[in-house]
């Protein structure tokens, strides 16, 4: 009883939506690359170097926004590199994506070691952290009010960039170029779409995405950056991707699903639960999904709509 | 053979050739690149190049203990690049190596902490046990891709993640020592250890094991299944052109789910030579991030069993030299994730074969 009342009380749902931000807004990325057609695996890295840009320059000026920002770009960046090599040059884009984390991966901990002499991360940095936000009124509503009353900026970013990305890909002229790029190559070309711009333009934004979410861990979450602090956290995004069959919404609440398992297994921590087992329990549940759909998917793979989701399953 | 047939032959040869030796050129270059952009990020960084480079390149074989390390980390780069050779050749984009080390270390050391066996057959056991968890650990993305179409790299990062928090739980929780402070396994029996080179020429080679050469009889051994068996054929046949191999009537699906199994036991073994040649006990950690560089091996090795040997004995020495670089210099051996990253990076996209062969194409085109 004592166990579902922790699991239930205000301040572990609120500490679902902490742990899962970054998750919410990397899923989002990884939903918009997969529709452009690149898988982007690069996540991961996008989401280290946004945390370990942003410490670093919100620490050396003094200024979170202009910290953040300068994070969320080198994702950006990032991205377009990753789409530079896979369009121009070619290449697969799964090992594109891993180059790309091993020179995240090193080159934030070069920058880091260089800069501040310290191997860790920067936590010799006063870099401050991302203000948090109360949403006016909603403080008295009795059951939402402690859940999200107060959060930082970027928590309830993530579900403004949901918002933003569903309008994107569902509403906008942009998002049927996206999915037409990603679905049909051919076709999209033919009636004059240039899937050049549309995939550089995707992947930045994609990287963008996940470069809020590795703001988020650096300037949210804690006020510093600590080396390959991200731990795997664009692998379990690009599974809630999957897992929410590579649509934004279905993506975001894979993404809570998993931020759920995860401050599950922090709070659980008192009781006699081995904390490994509740965390390896979203990739076992994603891992028996991948099983269920494909199979499903491969019943109905004669109809011609459901192929292409039958390959990204 | 007649006239023509030969001259054929000769020709698909010679071109066979040019096109090898683009490759090897393309990937020295690539190499060469890197290390120059690497000298470049440092000079600018107001440090001393010169010294740095030099502790990188001359420091591995200076004393034999650094000579022993390079060995060792040839050893498993070695059996990891080629766990990940299989599945690639297969046209399998298969992330799982990591996952299958771990499974295949915790097999073998469970059976050689628990299990007394005669010195002659231990090794062998454990080795072998190690090797059928690496494969059980492939077959099951391997069963998934191939019979119900999942994805294959989503499939096995999942696994991975999985099997490390298992192994995480045992070593932390039952199979953890009483003895040790730290969160790690009991040492494993004294008979199953591999051979240290040290015990056999005399040299203080550290940790390397007699597990170099099994890297090296595995080399070849990947070699002749790829080349003169026929499951190896048909997986080149499958990673060349699956349409193709469905319709000639080759098992696509088992062929898919064997290169899977082979690749988890070739992880699995690379386990073993961990637990039994390097650490001779469980450690959480001991092998993160180990797998991605198998990736990287066999990308920089062209998928080849004599490049992935030559491309870990590379890896291997920048990773000595990296530790000797920061121990002398105020250079982070970080600096040899990053020219890792710009090698996976141009390897891949193959940019430079591509210009040469535009070259060529245009000479002859002229």
């Amino acid at each position: 009883m004592e166990l579902l009342g922790v699991l239930t009380s205000a301040t572990f749902l609120a500490a679902i939506l902490r742990v899962a931000t970054p998750y919410l807004f990397a899923a989002l990325g990884g939903v918009v690359a997969e529709r452009v057609g690149v898988p982007n695996i690069a996540l991961e890295g996008q989401m280290l170097s946004a945390a370990a840009t942003g410490a670093l320059v919100a620490g050396f000026t003094q200024n979170v926004w202009l910290g953040a920002l300068c994070g969320i770009a080198v994702a950006a960046v990032l991205g377009v590199l990753l789409t530079a090599i896979v369009v121009e040059l070619n290449a697969d884009p799964i090992i594109v994506g891993i180059g790309v984390n091993l020179l995240a991966s090193g080159g934030t901990a070069f920058a880091v070691f260089t800069l501040l002499n310290d191997k860790g991360g920067t936590t010799g940095l006063d870099s401050g952290t991302l203000p948090r936000v109360t949403i006016p009124g909603l403080d008295f509503v009795p059951v939402l009010g402690p859940l999200i009353g107060t959060q930082n900026i970027l928590t309830l970013g993530a579900f403004v960039a949901l918002a933003l990305v569903w309008w994107l890909m569902y509403r906008a002229r942009f998002g049927f170029h996206l999915r037409a790029v990603g679905e049909a190559p051919s076709a999209a070309s033919m009636v004059g779409i240039s899937s050049r711009r549309v995939k550089y333009l995707g992947m930045a934004l994609s990287g963008a995405l996940a470069g809020c979410g590795g703001v988020f861990l650096s300037m949210g979450a804690v006020s510093f950056f600590l080396r390959d602090m991200t731990a795997g956290r664009g692998y379990i995004a690009l599974a809630a991707v999957f897992l929410g069959g590579v649509r934004p919404v279905g993506a975001f609440v894979a993404a809570l699903f998993f931020g759920a398992a995860e401050a599950a297994a922090i709070q659980l921590g008192a009781f006699d639960i081995p904390t490994q087992f509740i965390t390896a329990m979203p990739y076992a549940v994603t891992l028996i999904a991948l099983c269920v759909f494909s199979t499903r998917v491969r019943q109905v793979q004669k109809d011609w709509r459901l192929k292409r989701r039958a390959r990204l399953v | 053979m007649t006239t023509v047939e030969m001259e054929d032959r000769a020709a698909f040869r010679t071109q066979r050739r040019n096109s090898a030796l683009i490759d090897i050129a393309g990937v020295l270059l690539t190499i060469l690149i890197a290390l120059v952009a690497a000298f470049v990020i440092v000079a600018m960084l107001g440090k001393n190049p010169v010294d740095a480079f030099t502790a990188l390149i001359t420091g591995p074989l200076e004393r034999p203990n650094r000579i022993g390390n390079w060995l060792e980390q040839t050893t498993t780069l070695t059996i990891l690049g080629l766990s990940v050779m299989i599945p690639f050749r297969t046209g399998q984009i298969s992330i799982g190596a990591e996952g299958q080390l771990y499974l295949g270390a915790l097999a073998g050391a469970v059976v050689a902490i628990l299990l007394p066996l005669p010195l002659a057959v231990a090794p062998i056991v454990a080795t072998v046990v190690a090797m059928v968890a690496g494969g059980v650990a492939g077959a099951i993305p391997g069963v998934m891709k191939a019979r119900l179409g999942a994805n294959e790299i989503v499939a096995t990062l999942m696994l991975n993640v999985i099997i490390v928090q298992i192994f995480d739980y045992l070593v932390q929780n039952l199979l953890r020592s009483e003895t040790s402070t730290a969160a790690v396994s009991d040492q494993i029996r004294s008979e199953y250890a591999w051979l240290r080179l040290q015990e056999l020429t005399g040299i203080p080679l550290s940790r390397a094991n007699v597990g170099l050469l099994v890297a090296l009889v595995l080399a070849g051994l990947v070699w002749l299944l790829m080349s003169r068996t026929s499951l190896g054929f048909r997986m080149r046949i499958v990673g060349g052109n699956p349409e193709f191999a469905k319709y000639a009537g080759l098992p696509v699906a088992r062929t898919i789910e064997w290169s899977f199994i082979l690749g988890g036991a070739v992880a699995g073994l690379a386990g073993a030579h961990l637990v039994f040649g390097v650490f001779s006990r469980l450690e959480p950690a001991m092998a993160s991030g180990l797998a991605f560089l198998g990736i990287v091996i066999a990308l920089l090795g062209r998928n080849n069993p004599v490049g992935i040997v030559l491309a870990a004995a590379f890896y291997a020495y920048l990773r000595v030299g990296g530790d000797v670089m920061e121990q002398q210099t105020d250079v982070g051996s970080e600096l040899i994730i990053i020219i890792q990253a710009m090698i996976v990076l141009l390897v891949t996209a193959q940019a430079l074969p591509m210009i040469v062969r535009r070259l060529r194409a245009k000479r002859k085109a002229d």
